[in-house]
């Protein structure tokens, strides 16, 4: 099982169901992939196929389905670890500091500086008195993420004071903040235009080469894919396409490997 | 670490929070307010009690007890007893100089004991002051025209000592205080003080008589007691006429509209209390008994003889304590104190089950404790209006927590956990709490110790001004003058001249805990909900 180390995170028969009201919205039908370590994976598919929703899983922000009897249960495993049967606490720290996220919509806090934005990610992290020990440390740290991006003169600047290139810059900036070694990333241009994203993309690029950090990134954009290196297409809450790791394979064996829907089809 | 940067920023950003800390701020403050009037008040009360008996008493009423100089030493010899001072209470009939008859409690008393008792040297109304009291703003209080000052010394010198002069030969005779209300010759202004005014008589004819006189210089009443037989009952009435010396004022209107302070062996005499000696003849039960006259050697009709000496009585003593000992412990004090006095005089005075110990405090027990429970009743129905607080803060919270599911969703998705987030609410709740609170105490304290200032320019200032306004409005329409008095402490009514305060730093933490937990307790069903939001739904949308 050499190969299975190589998995940063592998996840195996998830499933996600959401209710609306009574009825029940099935979204994911039993997703199987992995992504290797230093890996760049997009996940493409179309709006609606479930996309963010299995990046939330993967990030432990929701939990995958229960199963029912002897089906096989979900698994979502980090390094070893997996966060689909892990307890509330640990799914805090597995959080706050194996992965990061980034978001479509920035999502900044308002009130927060810039550097106060990222540097919230390490007082989370440290908690009430570890922060103190890790101030310094951490501010440096924010300080230099925040350069690498070019935001080093901006630091004391309110979300609403920069433009959304930027905001996007903060939100990588603070996802990075405590070194994880995965970074979530959903549809992280979707809300910039091409420039502006392909500058994000840069930067993600640039980072990742320095640091061998591991992207998993969400997008409905074939081109934006294609900076990744390895594509995995989901349509209708399946995997349709994708080097799946063959040891892992798919969990349904309906599913037909090869099929190509075109990326911007209206989902489900 | 988060919450402590979050809620300072929220603190400085966001309005809505801010009302809730205004709330909280005039809950405190109300509170604090109202504690402290009421507070003072009570107190106010119990200070005057301590004014007029000390802080316990030792009584045995009506007929009362002999050998109360050697008890008033014994208890004097007590280390945590300042003085003690025997006195007769009772009740009595004055003649007052319109021909008034009157029921009226007289307290017979030595004066330097009774000083050093009570406050009584200082409740002596008719004295030299130079500076005018307090709310006296335009200087009319007689006792200031520095022309009165010799009269109004030798009016002090008169009370202290409980003499006046005989106006024709000098001679000083033995003179009462009276409760400065008691005549209705002294009429008490808006300022608190007394003016002397001419009485009137009636006249049978119809006609009325003008009175000039000035108690303090020529004025008497007639004192109707009625004495007391050799078994203590009362028999006949005694009257006399007593010069009145200068009057008093302890500020319970119903202590100072019914009081006659007289000289203790004046009353003792006019109760038959003085000591006295017993009679009795050999042979007394035998009308017919004869006995040898000793000098002359020949049988005479027995004659009455003294066999033994009735002591002086009093009915009550007084007893203060030493500073900073409470009346319930002067009380103690004297209980065991009596008792090796009831032993050593058994049979003599009253034992010490039977003899009555108490307090000002117990004595007026049912005022006391309607004014106490007046507090707590003012106080309980203010904490549920400021109760009203508690969902102002949660109504507050639960829309800003709405606006903020958001923030709450990236906290979650940076690592934050659930507990961690409800802490957030809570310490944010909590700090509106501690400002409010903070603030509240200071504008009660504010309020509080210049309430007087306050209410002075409600009355004088604001209320004139808004019946000008509201009586020019009514006369645009043709109605009347609308006068608005917003004099709510009239000295004229109530008895304190000022409105008595009191803010006693226990009070005011308590109240500041209160008002902390308020917030806190807003903050909590809002805070418990912000921790059960889901993370995922609020982070899907802008
Ligand atoms: N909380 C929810 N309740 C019901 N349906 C939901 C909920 N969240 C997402 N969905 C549905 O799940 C589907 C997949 O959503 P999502 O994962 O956001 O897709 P994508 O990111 O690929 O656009 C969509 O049809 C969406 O409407
Ligand atoms: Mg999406």
């Amino acid at each position: 099982m050499t190969s299975h180390s190589e998995h940063i995170l592998a996840v195996s028969g998830l499933r996600k169901t959401y209710k609306l009201g009574r009825v029940p919205v099935p979204v994911l039908h039993g997703v199987d992939m992995a992504v290797k370590k230093r890996e760049w994976v997009a996940i493409l598919g179309a709006s609606g196929s479930g996309k963010s929703t299995l990046l939330h899983l993967c990030g432990g922000l929701d939990r995958p389905d229960r199963v029912k009897g002897d089906q096989p249960k979900p698994k979502i495993v980090f390094e070893g670890r997996d966060i689909a049967a892990m307890g509330k606490r640990d799914l805090d720290r597995y959080r706050s500091r194996n992965v990061g996220f980034v978001f479509q919509f920035y999502h900044l806090l308002p009130e927060l500086t810039v550097i106060e934005n990222v540097t919230v990610g390490a007082m989370i992290r440290h908690g009430r008195f570890g922060y103190m020990a890790h101030r310094g440390e951490s501010e440096k740290r924010a300080k230099a993420l925040l350069e690498s991006f070019g935001l080093g003169h901006r630091l004391r600047h309110r979300p609403a004071e920069l433009s959304g290139g930027e905001r996007q810059r903060v939100a990588i900036a603070r996802a990075l903040i405590n070194d994880p070694d995965l970074l979530l990333a959903d549809e992280p241009t979707g809300n910039l235009d091409r420039t502006t994203g392909g500058a994000i993309l840069d930067a993600i690029a640039e980072h990742r080469a320095r640091t061998g950090l591991t992207i998993l990134m969400v997008t409905h954009d074939e081109r934006i894919a294609e900076r990744a290196d390895r594509v995995v297409r989901l349509a209708d809450g399946r995997v349709i396409e994708g080097s799946l790791p063959a040891e892992i394979g798919p969990s349904d064996p309906e599913i037909e490997v090869g099929t190509m829907p075109t990326p911007d089809a209206p989902g489900r | 670490m988060y919450q402590a940067l979050l809620t300072r920023r929220y603190l400085t950003s966001k309005l809505m929070p801010l009302l809730a800390m205004a709330a909280v701020l005039l809950s405190v403050a109300t509170i604090l307010i109202t504690w402290s009037v009421m507070g003072g008040f009570l107190n106010a009360l119990l200070s005057s009690g301590r004014t007029l008996i000390g802080d316990a008493f030792i009584a045995w009423p009506n007929v009362g007890f002999a050998y109360y100089e050697e008890l008033a030493e014994d208890l004097e010899a007590h280390p945590r007893i300042e003085a003690a001072a025997p006195v007769i209470e009772t009740y009595g009939m004055v003649r007052l100089p319109d021909d008034r008859v009157e029921l009226i409690q007289v307290t017979g008393v030595e004066v330097a004991s009774y000083s050093a008792v009570t406050g009584f040297g200082d409740t002596l109304w008719w004295k030299p002051l130079d500076k005018p009291t307090r709310k006296d703003k335009d200087r009319r209080d007689p006792r200031l025209d520095p022309n009165n000052r010799p009269v109004l010394t030798e009016f002090v010198e008169n009370g202290l000592a409980m003499t006046r002069p005989d106006p024709d030969t000098g001679v000083p005779l033995p003179a009462g205080i009276l409760g400065v209300e008691v005549t209705g010759l002294n009429y008490r202004t808006s300022g608190g003080i007394y003016i002397p005014i001419n009485g009137q008589r009636a006249l049978p004819s119809g006609g009325i008589e003008s009175l000039d006189l000035f108690m303090p210089r020529n004025g008497s009443v007639g004192l109707t007691l009625l004495s007391l037989d050799s078994t203590g009952k009362p028999t006949d009435p005694v009257s006399r006429v007593l010069p009145i010396a200068n009057e008093f004022q302890s500020g319970i209107y119903e202590v100072d509209s019914k009081t006659l302070i007289a000289p203790l062996d004046l009353i003792q005499r006019m109760l038959r209390m003085e000591e006295a000696r017993r009679v009795a003849s050999e042979g007394a039960d035998d009308p017919w008994g004869y006995e040898t006259d000793p000098q002359t050697g020949e049988l005479r009709p027995a004659v009455p003889k003294a066999t033994a000496a009735d002591p002086a009585r009093v009915t009550t003593v007084l007893i203060r304590g030493v500073p900073g000992t409470t009346p319930d412990e002067v009380a103690a004090i004297a209980d065991s104190i009596y008792e090796q006095f009831a032993a050593r005089h058994a049979g003599e005075v009253p034992d010490a089950f039977s003899i009555q110990i108490s307090t000002w405090e117990d004595r007026n027990r049912t005022m006391i404790a309607a004014v106490k429970k007046e507090t707590a009743l003012v106080l309980v129905i203010f904490g549920i209006i400021c109760f009203t607080t508690v969902f102002l803060v949660l109504a507050i919270f639960w829309s800003m927590i709405s606006e903020k599911t958001r923030d709450i969703g990236i906290l979650r998705a940076l690592g934050a956990s659930t507990p961690g987030v409800a802490w957030l609410w809570l310490r944010y709740g909590a700090a509106i709490g501690v400002v409010g609170a903070v603030l509240g105490l200071v504008a009660g304290w504010l309020i509080v110790t210049n309430i007087n200032a306050i209410h002075d320019w409600l009355g004088e200032v604001l209320g004139p001004w808004l019946s000008g306004v509201l009586s020019t409005i009514s006369g645009w329409f043709g109605g009347d003058p609308i006068l608005i008095n917003l004099v709510i402490w009239d000295p004229r009514v109530y008895y304190f001249v000022e409105i008595p305060r009191k803010v006693e730093p226990g009070k005011a933490a308590i109240v500041f805990v209160a008002g902390v937990l308020t917030c806190v307790l807003g903050a909590l069903i809002p805070a418990v909900r912000s921790a059960r939001m889901d993370p995922v739904k609020s982070l899907r949308f802008e």
